[in-house]
């Protein structure tokens, strides 16, 4: 079992009291950023930073993992309480919370919303445990052309995802497409969209997009709602779930816990994606998907438990490769490069106290939310409480504030401003940020990964075929756009002769 | 284990980082162009990359150094975009009162002119140059199943070799373009964002070769992933020395990224003097050295004057190496 040993040893590291005290402030700003709307992890790590230089290099990044699946829980509470996503990945979770808390069972909903986290997370931490040394080899087949294939299913799904009107969503994920190709083409040099424009050479920054329309446009929102909504949040009692509650729900988040270690794993996935997956699936999967959207547990534990599961797992790629899968994760490289340790597949040997201590401390973090989440609900919700005339100005000044930290430039301020007000347009409107943002993150991707592909493949799509991973992603992206067609196709048929079983094609796709 | 913070430092660190934010709020002119009075307050050291890149690694290690000798603490200001053109043109229209500096890149005067329009170009007039500070060596490495193990492996194969670069208009691409010209190889163009990514991509044969910088390949040499064919330096890397250099195998494309510090043009030569023995004295420095020997860094101190001279020559041989061999570095051949 030497195995075990670094394991053990990492253990030591985490209960030093410096590393426990900074793993629970972690853990705390996390769940405080992720109840407040408007700023994400990926903005408080940004910001949070410069104050980990003069820290050890596994003392800060304890503190900042610690931030990010933090956010992950508290962004749940006020998707369920407001309808009003505290982070990205917490987006799908307002479908049904939100839907629960009105019919009373807020405290249901957090309480299995935690739960599931709480699986999602530990289930991934002991994934990262045994897979971490081994994944190298199986991450690196990922190529552009896998890239490429991930990228048109995420956009896929974007679009099936969505809540209200899918015209209107494919719309937004069209805008959102059309901004990707903003700044000097990778390939050519040549500026597109740049108006001249120095500021916009590198095309748009994910952040200020996500940071406007996600968080300046929904307090804009909210201010205009005030008077007409009541918004005080729903009161919270019995964060128990009924042992029915835990029943209907336990199969989704077995479920969210595989596919958001799996889709955390992926370069490009992450915990949003995840959540997005993991509700589509159960809407698919459920054998009375018009209770989605309506306050269907399953649609707040699954992608609760996914997105944990998710945040944790990409942490592998990362850790064990240097590969940042998201934008999170690229700022954890940049805090331990700035320590001056390089993430790489010599980490694990080199370094094993860092690498076992912040996968350990994830343990104790998971822990520690749990113990605070479900108690502790009361507080969170006071403050949310706090009069929004207060809360909006004070939000609307640390969104803006930490868009001026992250590139010290007025221009991302301006543009946090400009997308704050087509996020509250669009709010108004009826069209979700959510497509316009992700297919804005897949639209570059997918287009340098595709063009890239050509180019390794001398021109020839056929290429995407030879190899197996992308092959496999490429029938999963048929079987997924042509599912509804075949879906209703089924419905026809079991209105005909009532009683037909569930079919059986969607276990398949659940290997995959 | 490592050092603890001691409250001192992270207090520090703090004022520093509130000093950083109210310069950056507050109006930065300064007024007073006494020099004798010089530093007269924080000296921004505006980099023009994100932070955790090693541009911005070394604008860390010498603002360290400098701000003990100035007497004044030297924040680092990460400002990125257009491959550090917004931060160059931003720096170049501050006041010329030495309390605003930028790290340069040398690709961005060298290079990159090669592949953008004129206006996003920057030039190296626009600045007084105070010192040379360091050089980072590109190395071509192979992945392991191409089998390339030296550069003759490359040229005898006969065949398309894909090759991943930094992206347009980098020292990655323009040392490679050029090699594959001057050996007669036929070769892919796949511009990455940025080494990270390329290596990634020759760790997973997705390209057969690419030249990143030796700080990001180094690991990978190390574990024996990735095979070093050449580097692009006029002379050996002494943290490589059994790599053959491109000039050695008969190649005439001399390319690594040089870094320099500089100040608006019309800088005061005494507060210029004041700067330049400041970074002397942190060349000097042990904690210094070690940090350039950490990061493959070989050290190239020379004055602002030569910097100008070598930069330009640079400039002026890559426009011609394009030329001879009619290479477009923006793919639209």
């Amino acid at each position: 079992m030497d195995f075990l040993n670094p394991v053990i040893n990492g253990f030591a590291v985490v209960l030093e009291p410096t590393n426990l005290l900074y793993c629970l402030i972690g853990v705390v700003i996390g769940m405080l950023i992720g109840v407040l709307p408007g700023l994400g992890p990926a903005a408080t790590i940004a910001i949070l930073l410069p104050l980990t230089y003069n820290v050890e290099p596994v003392t800060a990044i304890i503190m900042l993992a610690g931030i990010f699946y933090g956010a992950q829980y508290g962004g749940t509470i006020t998707s369920v309480l407001l309808k009003l996503p505290g982070e990205a990945s917490s987006v799908v979770t307002v479908f049904d919370g939100y839907q629960m808390a009105r019919q009373g069972k807020a405290g249901t909903a957090l309480g299995l919303a935690s739960i599931g986290s709480f699986v999602g997370g530990t289930a991934a931490i002991i994934g990262l445990t045994f897979l971490a040394p081994i994944v190298a080899s199986f991450a690196l087949d990922f190529g552009p052309a896998e890239y490429s294939a991930l990228a048109l299913l995420g956009i896929l799904l974007v679009a099936t995802i969505s809540s209200g009107s899918k015209t209107k969503a494919l719309i937004a994920a069209a805008l959102g497409l059309l901004l990707a190709t903003v700044g000097r083409d990778i390939f050519t040099g040549e500026s597109r969209f740049t108006f001249g424009s120095l500021e916009l050479a590198d095309g748009i920054d994910f952040v200020p997009i996500a940071m406007g329309v996600f968080g300046l446009g929904e307090i804009l929102y909210n201010l205009e709602e005030r008077h007409r909504a009541a918004k005080a949040p729903s009161k919270v009692t019995n964060v128990w779930p009924s042992r029915q509650d835990l029943k209907q729900a336990s199969g989704s988040i077995g479920r969210g816990s595989v596919l958001g270690f799996f889709l955390g794993i992926l370069p490009g996935g992450g915990a949003t994606i995840a959540s997005m997956a993991s509700y589509a699936m159960e809407k698919k999967r459920a054998k009375q998907p018009e209770r989605f959207g309506k306050g269907a547990p399953e649609g707040v534990a699954g992608p609760e438990t996914a997105n944990n599961a998710a945040a944790t797992s990409s942490f592998i790629p990362l850790l064990t490769l240097g590969i940042p899968a998201n934008a999170t994760m690229a700022l954890m490289f940049g805090a331990l490069l700035i320590q001056g340790v390089t993430p790489g597949p010599q980490l694990v040997e080199e370094n094993p106290e860092l690498f076992w201590g912040v996968v350990n401390s994830m343990y104790i973090g998971n822990i520690l939310l749990l113990i605070m989440s479900l108690p502790l609900v009361g507080l969170f919700v006071k403050i949310l409480r706090v009069r929004a005339a207060i809360l909006a100005p004070v939000t609307a000044l640390i969104t803006l504030l930490g868009a001026y930290t992250i590139n010290n430039s007025m221009f991302d301020v301006t543009l946090v401003v400009v997308f704050g007000v087509i996020g509250y347009l669009m709010k108004k409107f009826g069209f979700e940020p959510g497509p316009l943002v992700l297919a804005f993150v897949l639209g570059s991707l997918l287009e340098s990964s595709l063009r890239r592909s050509l180019l390794v493949f001398g021109g020839d799509p056929a290429g995407f075929f030879s190899r197996p991973i992308s092959a496999t992603l490429l029938i999963v992206f048929v079987l997924v756009a042509v599912l509804p067609g075949i879906r209703a196709l089924l419905a026809r048929r079991k209105a005909s002769d009532s009683g037909a079983p569930a079919p059986e094609y969607i276990k398949e796709k659940e290997n995959v | 284990m490592m050092h603890f913070p001691s409250r001192r430092t992270v207090l520090g660190a703090a004022s520093a980082v509130t000093l950083l934010a109210l310069t950056a709020c507050g109006n930065v002119a300064g007024g007073s162009t006494d020099s004798a009075k010089y530093p007269n307050g924080p000296i921004n050291l505006t980099v023009g990359q994100a932070p955790g890149g090693s541009t911005d690694l070394i604008a860390r290690a010498i603002s360290e150094g400098a701000s003990e000798t100035l007497g004044a603490p030297v924040p680092v200001v990460n400002k990125p975009g257009a491959n550090g053109a917004l931060a160059s043109k931003e720096v170049a229209g501050k006041p010329a009162d030495g309390q605003n500096l930028i790290l340069l890149n040398a690709s961005l005067i060298t290079i990159t002119p090669l592949a953008v329009t004129a206006d996003e170009a920057v030039n190296i007039d626009d600045f007084d140059v105070i010192a040379g500070l360091s050089q980072d060596d590109y190395v071509l490495v192979a992945s392991d199943k191409s089998g390339f193990k030296t550069i003759t492996d490359v040229t005898g194969a006969g065949r398309n070799i894909t090759f991943g670069t930094t992206g347009v208009g980098t020292g990655s691409q323009l040392a490679q373009t050029v090699l594959f010209k001057q050996a007669d190889v036929k070769g892919t163009d796949v511009p990455f964002d940025s080494g990270k990514p390329a290596l990634t991509a020759v760790l997973g044969n997705q390209v057969e070769l690419a030249t990143v910088q030796l700080g990001e390949a180094m690991p990978q040499i190390k574990a024996g992933k990735v095979a070093p064919l050449l580097v692009f330096s006029e002379e050996r890397n002494s943290f490589l020395p059994d790599t053959p250099t491109a000039k050695e195998s008969g190649y005439d494309v001399p390319v690594a990224q040089y870094r320099a510090v500089a100040a608006p043009k019309g800088t005061p030569q005494d507060v210029q003097d004041k700067l330049l023995a400041a970074f002397r004295e942190t060349f000097k420095s042990d904690a210094y050295k070690s940090f350039n020997e950490q990061n493959l860094l070989t050290p190239k101190e020379i004055s602002g004057e030569e910097v100008v001279t070598q930069w330009k020559d640079y400039a002026a041989k890559y426009k011609a190496l394009v030329e001879k061999y009619s290479i477009s570095l923006n793919g639209t051949k």
